[in-house]
């Protein structure tokens, strides 16, 4: 065991991670940090070794309050019964039915809500574009139907806090219990007809996978992809638009050939990675690099410090989509890799920011950006504004 | 054993020595091979474990299924006749002697 980190506040975690998540990666591979209450696993090959050996650094752990919240989904199973649930979904999110299918239709809530608000000349593309997009294409994705984008954002937001609520508030207990029926009521209202009639929606892929699912795995894994789905594309918008204008060089790069805006958004999940830090329970005792772990020691897996980690890359602190391509761990690694992966690439860098910069002309930033959390991170405010003449119309 | 070499996509040969059952991509890992990611260990969700095999043993790996096929073909490099993703091809006697060429980028 390596000594315990005391020093090291939340407070400090949410406003900038990356300086603490330097000091654990100096300090082992594997080390308790008291504030957190968990060993923080920091270093890019440690991870790789986590990940490669699922039976050791398990995914499945009676504790979890995620169960509890949410119930038994597959982000906390592994081996065969992970296996037949992820497989049941697969077919939503494979590459080829996201940008056949998908695409279009993520182009037109894309279009949509920049026509909406662009004569305005300004606004914040967290809560105008960001968020709004998120929400409505995840509601597609899923096959929800008569649901609000602020009622799927507030959902998502109400399950992510029940899951970290390890100090039981009962506040947050409630609202995340009233998420998870409303979310049981809207999969109610829609089953049937995806039973009956084969879509691309995951709730079809669900009903007519091979092996059966029951309504218990079928509302635990929506509620996963609702907490888990709809933050990540909202936060990689807002951070690839950010490192975009912050750097005016690649930006006319990428709005010279659109291929560059694919490699931002590589480049921003690597950057500044939305899902900093996920959990894993060490079933058996073992040494993990420098440091010995006991049965039952509970790791929390920092992929937003691996990706800034300068054994495997150069100034990882600065944004550059020009950076020799190599593996990053924004999707995680193993049997657990991000099934929305390729919905990510799509949305984001093919159709959201492209169209963001050629709808915006001159669109530049317009105060400051404000960018909170570790556990899940990103801008959660990027105030902008954009010239208004000769606004394009198509 | 079967016995097998990797191609980098430097050039450099990597011989094998691999385990009969065992993935070609498991086997890339073992040998710590440069060119195959991995990034999904075998889930055959990420595209990152890309190879090239010789169009005459084709008909001998197993046949791909509709998820390989669409993964392909969003590879980072280029998918050729000889393309598959080397966590879906069991090590077998098919693959001795061969040259498996690993693609420019992952």
């Amino acid at each position: 065991m390596k000594p315990p980190l005391f020093d090291v506040t939340i407070a400090e975690l949410m406003r900038d991670p990356y300086p603490a998540f330097d000091k654990v990666r100096a300090l082992g591979s594997a080390v308790w940090v008291e504030s957190a209450r968990i060993h923080l696993v920091t270093r890019f090959d440690d991870i790789m070794t986590v990940e490669r050996h699922h039976r050791i650094f398990t995914s499945e752990n009676p504790q979890s309050l995620m169960n509890q919240v949410m119930g038994y989904s597959l982000m906390r199973k592994d081996d065969k019964p992970h296996r037949i649930e992820r497989a049941a979904v697969e077919p939503s999110f494979r590459p080829g039915v996201v940008k056949k299918h998908w695409g279009p239709r993520f182009q037109d809530i894309a279009s949509d809500l920049i026509d909406g608000f662009r004569a305005r000349g300004g606004g914040d593309l967290f809560g105008d574009f960001a968020a709004p997009l998120a929400s409505l294409s995840l509601i597609d994705l899923l096959g929800l139907e008569g649901v609000a984008w602020r009622d799927i954002a507030e959902w998502s937001q109400a399950l992510m806090d029940g899951v970290g609520n390890y100090q039981n508030d009962p506040d947050i207990s409630s609202r995340a219990q009233r998420a998870s029926e409303a979310i049981d009521i809207a999969i109610d209202r829609v089953m049937d007809k995806h039973r009956t009639e084969q879509n691309p929606s995951v709730l079809s892929s669900i009903a007519f996978a091979q092996h059966p699912h029951s309504i218990d795995q079928i509302r635990a894994n929506i509620k996963v992809i609702i907490g888990g789905g709809l933050n990540e594309p909202r936060d990689s918008i807002l951070t690839t638009v950010l490192g975009l204008l912050q750097n005016p060089d690649q930006r006319t790069q990428a709005q010279a050939n659109p291929k560059f805006f694919a490699a931002a958004f590589e480049e921003a999940v690597r950057w500044v990675s939305p899902i900093g830090m996920y959990p894993r329970r060490v079933s058996e005792d073992t040494v993990l690099g420098d440091t010995d772990l006991k049965e039952g020691d509970q790791l929390g897996i920092c992929v937003g410090a691996a990706n800034r980690d300068r054994n495997h890359f150069t100034d990882p602190e600065k944004f550059d989509l020009n950076r020799p391509r190599a593996q990053h761990l924004a999707f995680g690694a193993g049997p657990h890799f991000c099934a929305g992966t390729w919905v990510a690439r799509q949305l984001v860098g093919e159709i959201a920011v492209p169209l963001l910069f050629n709808k915006l002309p001159n669109l530049r930033l317009d105060g400051p950006v404000q960018e909170r959390g570790w556990v899940f991170r990103g801008p959660v405010s990027l105030p902008v504004c954009w010239d208004q003449e000769n606004t394009n119309n198509d | 054993m079967i016995e097998f070499t990797f191609v980098e996509p430097d050039g450099t040969e990597v011989p094998v020595r691999a385990k009969e059952g065992d993935s070609v991509m498991k086997t890339a890992l073992n040998h710590n091979v440069q060119g195959i990611n991995a990034d999904c260990n075998g889930s055959a969700a990420c595209a990152t474990c890309h190879a090239f095999f010789a169009d005459k043993i084709l008909a001998d790996l197993p046949p791909m299924d509709a998820n390989e096929d669409d993964l392909l073909s969003f590879a980072a490099s280029e998918r050729q006749s000889g393309s598959r993703l080397s966590c879906q091809i069991p090590v077998s006697a098919v693959l001795s002697g061969q040259k498996i060429v690993l693609p420019p980028e992952q």
